[in-house]
């Protein structure tokens, strides 16, 4: 394990002509932790990536990779990381086995055991060709790829697009065990369901900018969540008055539904002590809702 | 459907056939301009024969021979293999960009959307001959050059037809097989060999008529330029294009389309067999993947060994026992031939063998064949990764972009050699087959110095695709430029104030010092090898300091 930071960003800036793909980035990434960097399509989330590991180069500002340069010192930095392009593309001549052994020379130090071991997690198949492939099956021999060195940091770019469910819980796995070992992933991605799962902070990007840094634990608390309760006896709206966090209320004989972002605790408390409860039921906001509620103004205030 | 297709492959093409056609006419331009400067007596000196020979008309000045010296076979190649490259991308193309389910969930037929792409084949072809026509028809004035009783209209014309013959045989292979590599291979091979046998079996006693097989002798046997369009050739041709148009229908419609997927080689069977798998293993999948190298060269494979095949075989040991069969008059006349015209062909004298192999098989086909390799492996070396977007995978390893470089380097230097090998051990066997006598040491002195012209052009490919980032631009801009220079290092030493000026391409350091009968030329090979490494160094900078690009 590393100490310092895994990925540290200053001003970076990248302009395509009058484009302007990236603006002044500052981002630092903790060592150990699941990052997830989040925005819509066209971000600017891939010119990120591509900025740090030396394909492009910025405009302005500078990026630091496990301390060093991501330009000076680029293929020392390509011995401890693991890279998942967007949109990935691999020889389609070659088998998934080819594919990798290929990678494995070219970087060395690659135990062919661990190699088999992931491809038994994502249930790959190693003996076609990648050009035979369907694109979900594509993505676990690009996956393969990123895991096999036991990179100390992983940069995936929409990694799971075409992984099916059963695949992308097992991804999600493999994720959560690289952090507890206190490696770093740094995963992009424009569907937050999936960052939501695995990160402890999420970065989102809009036309690209920064716009905002937050704990997905932070961002949970300021979940708007939906509240289903179900009475014994007809109830009436103006029971739900002047709770804290009570939004919005509609009721139907029986039947209450909140819009709550208060504490969960204050409006069991609260309910229980005065009806008959039968069964609650709360549906969580996810991210995606989140953002939409908090960053679509701020992206129009930007 | 049909104007929509239309227009998007005219938009997709109009560039390529627009700078091929241009170049051509500009090569026209360069070459009719060079021979304003040569002694006229050369021509009125030549017999009647070798005038026809070379498309000459009798009452014409000496720009006329520029029209068949460069138009009539370059300005066809050109435009027969743009045709052949739309023609092979058309059906084929689409099924391996994955395009064509989108094309054909559109409510048309397979045999509809074939008709568009044959539409925009036939008119951007004809855009190509029109841009050659009116070049044809402008230069010598421009240049005030007189060409009586040439016509241009009529060359133009029979350009026309025998590009769309070929473009229409790559398609109707595409659309038989869906394969591009085996759609554009085969139609290129059939130009070639066509060109190279109408050129060849008329020199042979007896078997003159064989060039009759061949599509390219319905497009030249006649002279155009000369005698006007000869409408029962151009029938021959149109019902070769309505046969192919017709079995391209045919094949498109009975069969099940194509996904991105490989199709299956000898080697991916040989490794599925249990009793080869060990063995096919070895040598398709870890020895393959083992270096950069050696991958870049196995993706090249097919087209080495199609190249290195001709090279030995045809280009090589055929030509030897052929030399005895070659028509006396044609050697007594070849003798009487002014020297600086044989420069055309390569100079060489058809009275000895080493004249003749110089005049067959290193004066033009020999540098093409390796060119053709090296050009191949340069241009797509780093922007081919690049289009098919596996670079950012390759330099996701911890090595130096200038390593990628060198790597790409390495499988030049091995194309050229193994294609300068194998055209060294067709000759040598062709020469011991033949009994011509020739020596060994010569033999290995020419293919030495072929193979290093033909990395220069390789690493002037890599340079392009490592500057810009764009395959096509690498491959294309290699070509033109190497046909340039070509030209002008022919054409140079006919203008004695201009002659100097040869020295400036390397085709100069490749031929000049007559290897073949005067053996190795250090001197050359020293020039050609630092222009090599110098463009090598040149491409690591550039490479080195661009943004990778994206998307091809």
């Amino acid at each position: 394990m590393t100490e310092q930071i895994a990925i540290h960003t200053e001003g970076l800036t990248k302009h395509y002509g009058e484009v302007k793909a990236l603006v002044d980035l500052d981002l630092d990434i903790r060592p150990g932790e699941i990052f997830g960097f989040l925005g819509p399509n066209g971000a600017g989330k891939t010119t990120m990536i591509r900025t740090i590991l030396d394909e492009i180069r910025p405009t302005a500002g500078r990026a630091s990779i496990l301390g060093m340069d991501t330009h000076e010192q680029s293929v020392e930095i390509r011995r401890h990381i693991g890279y998942v392009p967007g949109d990935l593309a691999m020889y389609p001549n070659l088998t998934g086995r080819d594919t990798l052994t290929y990678f494995a020379n070219l970087r060395g130090g690659v135990e062919w055991s661990y190699v088999e071991a992931l491809a038994d997690r994502l249930d790959a198949d190693l003996d076609k060709k990648v050009g035979d492939l369907s694109s979900g099956n594509r993505q676990k021999v690009g996956l393969i790829q990123a895991f096999m060195n036991r990179p100390d940091l992983l940069i995936m770019d929409e990694p799971s697009s075409g992984l099916d469910p059963l695949v992308q819980r097992e991804f999600q796995k493999m994720m959560r065990e690289v952090a507890a070992e206190g490696r770093t992933v740094f995963l992009s991605s424009h569907t937050l369901s999936e960052v939501q799962r695995v990160a402890n902070r999420v970065g989102i990007i809009r036309h690209g900018k920064l716009i905002a840094v937050e704990d997905v634990a932070g961002l949970r608390s300021k979940a708007i969540r939906t509240v289903s309760i179900f009475f014994d006896s007809p109830i009436d709206g103006s029971a739900f008055e002047g709770l804290p966090g009570v939004r919005e209320v509609s009721t139907q004989n029986e039947h209450a539904t909140l819009s709550f972002d208060g504490q969960m605790e204050t409006l069991l408390k609260v309910v229980t002590e005065q009806f008959h409860v039968l069964d609650i039921t709360t549906q969580e906001a996810d991210l995606e809702e989140i953002f939409l509620t908090y960053y679509r103004d701020e992206e129009v205030t930007a | 459907m049909l104007a929509t297709v239309l227009t998007k492959n005219l938009l997709d093409r109009w560039k390529g056939i627009a700078i091929g056609a241009v170049s051509i006419g500009l090569l026209l331009l360069m070459g009719m301009s060079a021979y304003r400067n040569i002694d006229l007596s050369l021509y009125t000196s030549m017999p009647e024969a070798v005038r026809a020979l070379m498309g000459i008309a009798e009452d014409t000045d000496a720009g006329g021979l520029a029209y068949g010296a460069i138009y009539a076979s370059y300005g066809a190649l050109t435009l027969a293999a743009l045709a052949l490259s739309m023609g092979s991308a058309s059906i084929a193309g689409e099924e391996r960009n994955g395009t064509m389910g989108l094309l054909l969930g559109n409510p048309k037929s397979r045999t509809h959307v074939l008709a568009s792409k044959a539409a925009s084949l036939i008119g951007l072809t004809g855009v190509g001959a029109l841009i050659l026509w009116a070049f044809g028809e402008a230069t010598p004035a421009l240049l005030d050059v007189q060409i009586g009783g040439m016509h241009i209209a009529a060359l133009a014309w029979h350009m026309f037809v025998i590009s769309i013959f070929h473009g229409f045989l790559a398609m109707a292979i595409g659309a038989w097989t869906g394969r591009t590599g085996l759609a554009s291979g085969v139609a290129a091979g059939v130009m070639v060999l066509s060109f190279i046998g109408v050129g060849l079996f008329p020199l042979i006693k007896g078997l003159e008529s064989v060039a009759k097989v061949f599509p390219w002798y319905y497009y030249s046997a006649t002279e155009p330029v000369l005698n006007g369009v000869d409408w029962g050739h151009i029938g021959v041709l149109f019902a070769g294009i309505a046969v192919l148009a017709l079995a391209a229908v045919v094949g498109l419609n009975r069969r099940d389309l194509r996904g991105q997927s490989t199709g299956v080689s000898l080697i991916d069977r040989l490794r599925a067999n249990p009793m080869t798998k060990k063995v096919a293993d070895r040598l398709a999948g870890s020895a393959r993947v083992s270096r950069i190298w050696i991958k870049t060269l196995t993706e090249h494979q097919g087209l080495l060994i199609v190249v290195s095949y001709v090279e030995f075989l045809i280009m090589g040991i055929l030509i030897g026992p052929m030399y005895n069969w070659v028509d006396e008059f044609l050697i007594d006349m070849g003798k009487s031939l002014p020297e600086g015209l044989l420069s055309l062909f390569g100079g060489g004298d058809l009275g000895t063998p080493e004249g003749f192999y110089q005049i067959e098989t290193f004066g033009l086909m020999a540098p093409i064949a390796v060119m053709v390799v090296t050009i191949a492996i340069g241009a797509r070396a780093l922007a081919g990764e690049e289009a098919n977007r596996t670079m950012g995978l390759l330099l996701a390893n911890p090595i130096k972009r200038s390593k990628i470089v060198y790597e790409k380097t390495v499988s030049i230097v091995i194309g050229a050699a193994i294609v300068g090998f194998a055209t060294f051990s067709g000759v040598a066997l062709g020469s011991l087959i033949g009994g011509l006598g020739m020596s060994m040491g010569n033999i290995a002195a020419i293919c030495l110095l072929v193979t290093l012209l033909g990395m220069v052009f390789g690493a002037l490919s890599l340079a392009l695709s490592a500057g810009t980032g764009r395959p096509r631009f690498a491959a294309f801009g290699t070509v033109g430029l190497a046909l340039v220079l070509f030209v002008l290092h022919a054409f140079l030493p006919f203008s004695e104030s201009l002659a100097g000026l040869a020295k400036w391409t390397p085709f100069y350091y490749y031929l000049t010092s007559d290897p073949l009968l005067n053996g190795m030329h250090w001197g050359h090979g020293a020039v050609l090898t630092s222009l090599f490494v110098g463009l090598v160094a040149l491409s690591a900078v550039l490479f080195d300091r661009r943004d990778l690009r994206q998307t091809g």
